[in-house]
């Protein structure tokens, strides 16, 4: 806002529809570079599903998104391999691989030795494995997690799972890093530690764009917030500028909508997260149904 | 008796079969999200309780009219135990585990579905002879046997009686809200097991009604009946839309019908002169399923259950 | 490599009054001396007749050695002794106990009680009645439950496991038959002697594979199993397996060369081709297995029709290979060029299956393979020029495929080796080994590398795989596209083995191995996501009905049980990967990744599944 950056990420008229609910209503939002930018609403307020058309789950019904003045790709491992990277909002490690693994599954985009090179061993796989785990070696340091290097995912404690989360993400080398509630059931502890972490990420030259509950964790942390309510933007600015928002405010603590968005929507994030079927349906029902 | 009409009468007849047994794949898979690829022994078991109760119960020369309802509960009584054992001694406790888990349960348990039959029922590692309706009628285009007539009656009852139970009675509409959410469904104070209890009933019930229905038609039945019969209605279930119990039937009518077109016209097109017939039947029906998966993999009339790549 | 001191430990003999006892109530010192007593007198007892008659396969009727099945029980009897002798911490044996637990005591005791009273009931049953025996039999069978006995009435565990045997029945039996926590490392070896070690357990491992392979009878493959069984598992309860995967994991590559040397050994110690015979189809089988392992294990991708990629390689093999019932009769490719060919067939079919179904749930493709299984079995039995086009001369199959020839070497003819007679089968048991340590390179190779992390990655969970850029698809299709082309490669020898291809072998089920639900069986069985699962499973699987004709009729049966009790209880299968049983059982253990294993630890503590 005070100073001319380069836009990372835009998002221009994005409208998504289900069926007859319109879940997010033409939303304009940019992330530019260097910046922290929150993303907050009450619950149902279509942050996921707009979250969701980032990252390439959801095409929009309307308007694009564009990373870098390029228009996204409507796969979310292509939207990874342009450079944007995401974390989960329920922690979705590779429960049954050590961390080391899990950071080296991020570095995928990063590297294309195939089977053949793989059947091979040539000089160049070994070259690209060992820069590999280097480059993990150096993330794990930076969330402070190398010493677990050899450690299963599963068995690390709730905070150190965000933490790699982040770590594998930043493995994919992204220009944009999405954090989907990075501090749900974290203490106040491990939010702080949270938020340093994301401003060195931001120093690394990062752009992160966060989705939160927590309030005083977005105010402090981010350089620019978005209030989505109802599908729609209801202010952006700085924290200061938002708090101060009589509307925000009521929209937080006032009255519940009627024909509130958020039921079908939540209902469709947690069909989508149960990982059968990450598609904008629910899995199909009985006949009846429809 | 090759008459086009004649071939389509055949098409639905079958299909309507595949679609009673389809029935039971999609009913599961709309609620647990399970393929219970021991489905088609389910049907088989049907097939020997029916059996039983022809040869080994009922009295030599009990009239027809008398023995097929007997004979129909025989069969419901045997695979509907056997779908509600399965669920109960083999999915359910399997419920929360990784996904290859209870597929590779449902294989084990078909093999030795079909092994116990063949090992312990007597006569049944060869085709045993079923006792069949095969009065025929001549109805101008078509030639129909009273088997036929039995199995189009039975499809029809039973269709539109699940249709009734699932849109009107409470246990359907809770089977409804199960299939949407279970989590969400328990909450509500829905007893999903009884639920999850009640698909696989229903699927053994229908298995059985197509079992009987499949050893009136053609005289005889085997310990692998169940292997083709299973995978076919399968594809009917994915081919009407898995999880759809309007699609099963659809699917299963398609299915049929394809079937029965390929196997009597396809040596007519140049250049496959020679893979016509029943022995290709088959693999014209599987084709037809990969089709169906390339092309619409939410099957006829389902939603988008794809995962995207 | 214990370093206590003289007298018993404390923790092996805890005063009789506070520690825990077993059911029997016996002293621990006597239970002990009970042991040792009736181990002696167990391996005493095989040197005498058992029987009259000579009528029992074996030979059990004489006095000064042992035969047949009594030198099973000699050796159970032996590990038995040699088990109590460490109890007593006699010097050079203690390694054998590291622990210092009692479970290794009770379970070679239970295989010595196991196979002599197998063997003497067999005599009693198959020679009609009692009086068939011998007092040499009496005294064996009496000899064998003494040592049962007394480590019944040993206390269950170590005092370091607890002694809370409280609970019912079933807490007690998983008591006794508990592994120790915690295994003392053992003293730190020179690399001579960790090799040595492996090359001793290597041959070793030979030595009763070899034997297992060469039972000459039914009676004898069933005594030999109870005595395997027992003797790993008290090997594995006593933590030497643990001690002995870390070698293996210092030496990796040496315990691979020798494993393929004492593969390549194994026909050099067969003066019978037909336990050539038997090996190469293990290997045949064997290696399908780990091709199909690459597919489920590692890529989680559920394959149904695998045999049936196997038989595209063998038909395609038999069409090019010359047979003059081959439709293309005049062809004849060179042994390479047939292995591309029937590799490259293979792969398209796989292209063929995968790519429309692997964009699908997982489920879709299981029944679509399933559906290509039937359809490849439909077609080729029809492809006889009556009911289809001309290709696979139908149910007969293609007959008189010539022997492979490769640099001038003849695969059919027997060839001298420094004194040994290679026979036809045991030629291409070589060849088979080679193949076989193709697809281990390749699955070894494969599994540790980005490609296969990112097998493994979609495998754990999808969508985090996919929002890490992996193209869920496309490595999916090179997993199942790889498996399509290894089963193919190995169908190409298979071809050339068995003379023949007709379509029975290539089917879903069926009685005898290759068909997909036994390859299934062989890769759950051994263990998923394992090198040397498979192949035990694949040996096991084969050997089986192989030795056990009475099973022919019922193995089928057997294994549909077996892979729903396998599912509920133990879905890792025989041979344990780590992250496999992770994912199977909420342990909750927090992994030591210091000590790695090779075969993991068993949770006989929790609940599998839910």
């Amino acid at each position: 806002m005070t100073t001319m950056t380069t836009p990372v990420l835009q998002a221009s008229g994005v409208t998504m529809r289900f069926g007859g609910l319109t879940a997010v209503r033409s939303v304009d939002f940019t992330v530019n570079t260097g910046e922290i930018v929150g993303l907050i609403g009450p619950n149902g307020a279509g942050k996921t599903t707009f979250f969701n058309c980032l990252t390439g789950l959801y095409v929009p019904t309307e308007g694009t998104v564009t990373y870098k003045g390029t228009v996204l790709p409507p796969k979310p491992h292509l939207v990874t391999k342009a450079g944007i990277a995401r974390t989960f909002q329920n922690i979705r490690l590779f429960a049954n691989m050590t961390v080391l693994e899990n950071v080296l599954v991020g570095r995928h985009t990063r590297t294309k030795e195939g089977l053949w090179s793989a059947l091979l061993r040539g000089p160049g796989f070994r070259k690209a494995e060992k820069a590999s785990e280097e480059r993990a070696m150096e993330l794990l340091d930076f969330v402070g997690l190398a010493a677990k290097r050899d450690h299963l995912a599963r068995n690390l404690p709730y905070g150190e799972q965000r933490k790699l989360e982040i770590a594998r993400a930043l493995a994919s080398e992204p220009g944009l890093l999405l954090l989907d509630e990075p501090t749900a059931g974290m203490n106040p502890q491990e939010t702080r530690a949270t938020e340093e972490l994301v401003f060195a990420i931001r120093d690394k030259g990062i752009a992160v764009l966060v989705i939160e509950h927590d309030m005083r964790f977005i105010f402090n942390l981010c350089d620019r917030v978005a209030v989505l309510v109802q599908g729609e933007k209801l202010v952006e600015g700085t924290s200061d500028v938002v708090q101060a928002d009589e509307r925000v405010v009521a929209a937080y603590l006032g009255e519940p909508f009627e024909g509130d968005p958020g039921t079908a929507e939540t209902a469709d994030v947690a069909a989508a997260e149960t990982g059968a079927a990450p598609q904008s349906s629910t899995t199909s029902t009985k006949g009846e149904a429809q | 008796m090759n008459t086009l009409p004649q071939q389509l009468a055949n098409g639905l007849l079958l299909g309507s079969m595949y679609g009673l047994i389809a029935i039971g794949y999609t009913m599961v898979y709309g609620i647990v999200q399970l393929i219970n690829f021991a489905h088609g022994e389910i049907f088989m078991t049907g097939a020997f309780g029916a059996l039983t109760v022809y040869a080994y119960i009922l009295p030599h020369g009990t009239s027809m009219w008398a023995a097929v309802p007997l004979m129909l509960i025989g069969g419901a009584i045997v695979a509907v135990l056997v779908a509600v054992g399965a669920e109960r001694f083999a999915y359910r406790p399997l419920r929360q585990a990784p996904r290859l888990a209870p597929l590779i349960t449902a294989i084990g348990l078909s093999l030795a579905l079909q092994e116990v039959v063949r090992n312990f029922y007597p006569g049944a590692d060869k085709a045993r002879s079923f006792p069949s309706l095969d009065t025929t009628h001549d109805l101008g285009a078509v030639t129909i046997k009273d088997a036929d007539i039995f199995l189009i009656i039975a499809a029809i009852v039973c269709m539109s009686s699940l249709a009734y139970f699932v849109r009107k009675s409470r246990t359907g509409r809770a089977m409804q809200a199960t299939a949407q959410d279970p989590d969400t469904a328990q909450l509500m104070g829905i007893d999903t097991n009884r639920i999850i209890v009640i698909a696989f009933a229903i699927g053994g019930l229908f298995a059985a009604v197509a079992a009987v229905s499949y050893g009136l038609k053609y005289g005889n039945v085997d310990y692998r009946m169940g292997f083709l019969m299973g995978l076919k209605a399968f594809t009917a279930a994915v081919l009407g839309g898995i999880g759809n119990i309007y699609g099963a039937m659809l699917g299963g009518v398609v299915l049929g019908i394809a079937e029965t077109l390929a196997s009597a016209y396809i040596n007519n097109i140049p250049g496959m002169q020679q893979l016509g017939g029943q022995s290709w039947a088959n693999v014209w029906a599987f084709c037809l399923l990969i089709l169906v998966l390339l092309l619409r993999p939410q099957g006829l009339l389902g939603e988008r259950v794809a995962d995207r790549a | 490599m214990t370093d206590t001191t003289k007298t018993p430990t404390p923790e092996n003999t805890a005063p009789a009054t506070t520690a825990p006892r077993g059911p029997l109530p016996l002293p621990t010192a006597a239970a002990r001396a009970l042991l040792l007593a009736g181990g002696l007198a167990t391996l005493a007892s095989t040197f005498l007749a058992w029987t009259w008659t000579s009528e029992f396969p074996g030979d059990l009727t004489v006095y000064g050695y042992p035969g047949g099945l009594q030198w099973l029980t000699f050796t159970a009897g032996l590990l038995t002794t040699l088990f109590t002798l460490a109890s007593y911490q006699v010097r050079g044996l203690r390694w054998l106990l590291p622990a210092g637990n009692n479970t290794p005591l009770l379970l070679t005791a239970v295989g010595a009680f196991g196979v002599t009273w197998f063997t003497i009931l067999a005599i009693a049953i198959e020679l009609g009645g009692l009086v068939n025996l011998e007092p040499g039999g009496w005294i064996a069978a009496v000899a064998s439950l003494l040592p049962l006995l007394g480590a019944l009435a040993l206390p269950p565990a170590t005092a370091t496991s607890g002694t809370g045997s409280t609970g019912g029945t079933k807490e007690t039996i998983k008591a006794y038959v508990a592994k120790p926590e915690h295994i003392p490392a053992a003293q730190p070896l020179n690399g001579w002697a960790q090799r040595l070690i492996i090359t001793a357990v290597t041959a070793l491992g030979l030595a009763v594979f070899t034997y297992g392979i060469d039972t000459e009878y039914g009676e004898l493959f069933i005594g030999y199993l109870i005595v395997v069984v027992f003797a790993v598992w008290a090997l594995h309860t006593a933590g030497l397996l643990d001690r002995f995967s870390r070698l293996v994991a210092a030496n990796r590559g040496f315990t691979l060369a020798m494993g393929f040397a004492a593969a390549i050994a194994f026909p050099f110690t067969q003066t019978d081709d037909h336990y050539a015979n038997i090996g190469v189809n293990i290997l045949i089988f064997g290696t399908v297995a780990l091709g199909l392992n690459i597919v489920v294990g590692l890529a989680g991708l559920l394959d149904l029709g695998y045999v049936a990629f196997l038989g595209v390689g063998a038909y395609t093999a038999a069409l090019v290979s010359g047979s003059e019932f081959s439709k293309f009769s005049g062809v004849q490719f060179p042994f390479w060029a047939a292995a591309l060919t029937g590799m490259a067939a293979s792969l398209v079919f796989g292209v063929l299956i995968g790519a429309p179904t692997l964009r699908l749930r997982g489920d879709y493709l299981a029944i679509v393979t399933l559906g290509f299984g039937e359809i490849f079995r439909i077609a080729v039995n029809n492809m006889d020029g009556q009911s289809g086009p001309d290709v696979t001369n139908g149910p007969n199959g293609i007959p008189s495929i010539p022997d492979l020839k490769l640099f001038g070497f003849n695969f059919g003819n027997p060839h001298d080796l420094g004194g040994f007679t290679l026979g036809r089968f045991a030629n291409y048991y070589l060849l088979m080994v080679l193949i076989m340590a193709i697809v281990v390179l390749v699955y070894t190779r494969a599994a540790d590398s980005r490609i296969g992390r990112s097998w493994i990655a979609i495998r754990e969970d999808e969508t985090a795989a996919t929002a890490m850029g992996i193209n869920g698809f496309r490595v999916k299709l090179i997993a199942f596209a790889l498996g399509a082309s290894l089963a193919g490669l190995a169908g190409t020898v298979s071809a050339h083995v068995t003379y023949s291809v007709v379509p029975t072998p290539y089917q879903f089920a069926g009685s005898t191995p290759p068909n997909s639900a036994f390859l299934l069986a062989a890769v759950v069985l051994g263990g998923m996501g394992t090198v040397a699962g498979p192949l035990l499973g694949a040996a096991l699987l084969y050997l089986l009905p192989e030795k056990l004709d009475f099973l022919q009729d019922k193995s089928l049966l057997a294994f549909g049980i077996a892979l729903i009790l396998l599912m509920r209880f133990r879905p890792e299968g025989i041979i344990a990967n780590r992250r496999r049983q992770l994912e199977f059982h909420e342990t909750g253990q927090l992994d030591i990744p210091d000590t790695p294993t090779l075969t993991g630890e068993p949770a006989v503590t929790t609940k599998a599944g839910a």
